[in-house]
């Protein structure tokens, strides 16, 4: 009964873990970094780790928890609200769809695909952002921003995989 | 027969579960759009869930954004010290020339104290600050702002013009219970009635998300200069009158655009001005400009 109770206990943290990292990296999206011209092109992390953990954990992070760590980057961040939200479950479902082409493949072929899906983010964020503003924005911010995110990539998902390792269970 | 059933089942659950899926694609997809149109239509709704959520999560942006303090501060340090040879020169020979600007100024305000009291002038009440730290920023590319860690219970309220240093940062655009957005002047969404240089003459300065707002609606026989000061005019009753902001430059368009004097990645305290607008009758009908009115309020 205890071994059964721990075991559930077990799962459920597991479960719960990519969530609470995903309001993590929220957070850490938003710190002030003190670096002059950094602000506008601070790394999107957490299209990082919604990436990873899809691509290796799909069934761990549903729709709706995708959906509602964009709406906390949205409000956080200060941007308008649903933007993150509408673009991480696009995310979501493109890999899940693409998810063979990902899965078990060399990391230079997942830096590529992600490199691809950033740009594709950035699109979309600057196209509701324009849409929701009514002005045709400067993609030049976002342009660096996905820049910086492709560049800071193979490190973050280096921190995932220890993190996968650690914390959630081998397929 | 059972098998078939079984098979059945397999086969029912499969097309269930894709149905699902993409029924919760869709339905995340519009709800996302659905929020990001309301928010458009009804402002006040989206911003009180916004301030209560910022709200909550305020301790732990604060606990985050600590190390990030702490570490500048430290960098900060060694930076002084490793200037602090030469700092000192150029602070001693800047205290020179300010002790003569200290004599001209003590004699400037006696004589504008007996002018006054000529003129019967009434001052305007001193202004009340409270001081902020800057708990978040907002980390994305076409939103300028920052979140401190004060709210209404210090008294902060929509509206209020934060300051750091000697410079205008921007206004306060939404206030929780302990927390407060910061609208910087460099976003998009901002507009500022200024005075422009010796002569005063009015402009509006506009955000557009780059480091150096875009400074409109100049009077055409304005005579503008570069590295002439820009200041808040106070019109419209949100900034206080004077709040230094910057020196005029020219883009490679030809267009004015204002040099901030504050460094916005930099900022780690903001002082909150309680400014109290005058009563509507003392405005001026430009104040009460559609333009100005829709930006502020």
């Amino acid at each position: 009964m205890t071994t059964l109770l721990s075991n559930r206990l077990d799962m459920f943290a597991r479960r719960c873990f990519p969530v609470l990292a995903g309001i993590f990296f929220v957070l850490i999206s938003t710190v002030p970094y003190y670096i002059p011209g950094f602000g506008p092109v601070v790394p999107n992390v957490v299209l990082i780790a919604v990436f990873f953990w899809v691509i290796h954990h799909a069934e761990f992070v549903p729709t709706a928890t995708v959906f509602f760590i964009g709406l906390l980057l949205d409000i956080l961040s200060g941007a308008p609200p649903g933007i993150n939200a509408a673009t991480l479950v696009l995310v979501r479902t493109l890999l899940v769809m693409q998810s063979k082409v990902f899965r078990g493949k060399s990391f230079l072929l997942l830096w590529w695909g992600f490199s691809l899906v950033a740009f594709l983010v950035g699109l979309v964020i600057w196209a509701l952002s324009a849409f929701y503003h009514m002005i045709l924005l400067n993609p030049l911010p976002i342009i660096f921003q996905m820049l910086m995110t492709i560049t800071i990539f193979p490190f973050f998902s280096w921190v995932f995989a220890k993190l996968h390792q650690k914390f959630l269970p081998i397929d | 027969m059972n098998r078939l059933r079984g098979f059945t089942e397999i086969g029912l659950s499969t097309s269930m579960k894709v149905l699902i899926h993409r029924f919760s694609f869709l339905f995340f997809v519009l709800a996302a759009f659905g929020i990001l149109l309301f928010s458009k239509a009804d402002t006040l709704v989206v911003e009180k869930v916004s301030t209560t959520v910022v709200d909550v999560f305020s301790p732990l942006m604060s606990a985050v954004s600590e190390p990030a303090a702490a570490i500048n501060n430290a960098v900060d340090k060694v930076h002084e010290l490793a200037n602090i040879r030469e700092q000192n020169a150029v602070l001693r020979r800047e205290n020179e020339r300010l002790l003569v600007w200290k004599t001209k100024a003590e004699r400037l305000s006696a004589q504008n104290k007996s002018l006054q009291t000529l003129l019967n002038f009434k001052p305007d009440a001193g202004l009340k600050s409270i001081t902020a730290r800057v708990i978040a920023n907002s980390g994305g590319a076409f939103i300028r702002s920052v979140v401190v860690n004060t709210g209404k219970s210090k008294g902060v309220r929509k509206g209020q013009a934060a300051v750091a240093g000697a410079g205008l940062v921007g206004r306060v655009a939404s206030s929780g219970y302990q927390s407060a957005r910061v609208l910087l002047i460099t976003d998009i969404n901002s507009r500022v009635p200024v005075l422009v240089g010796q002569e005063r003459d009015r402009a509006i300065l506009r955000g557009d998300n780059t480091f150096m707002p875009h400074l409109r609606f100049l009077p055409a026989n304005a005579s503008v200069e570069l590295g002439d000061n820009v200041v808040t005019s106070g019109h419209g009753g949100v900034f206080p009158p004077g709040l230094k902001i910057g020196k005029i430059i020219k883009d490679s368009e030809g267009g004015f655009r204002v040099m901030p004097t504050v460094i916005f990645e930099r900022l780690e305290f903001l002082r909150l001005i309680d400014f109290l607008p005058k009563s509507p009758e003392n405005h001026t009908p430009y104040d009460r400009s559609i333009e100005t009115k829709a930006n502020f309020q």
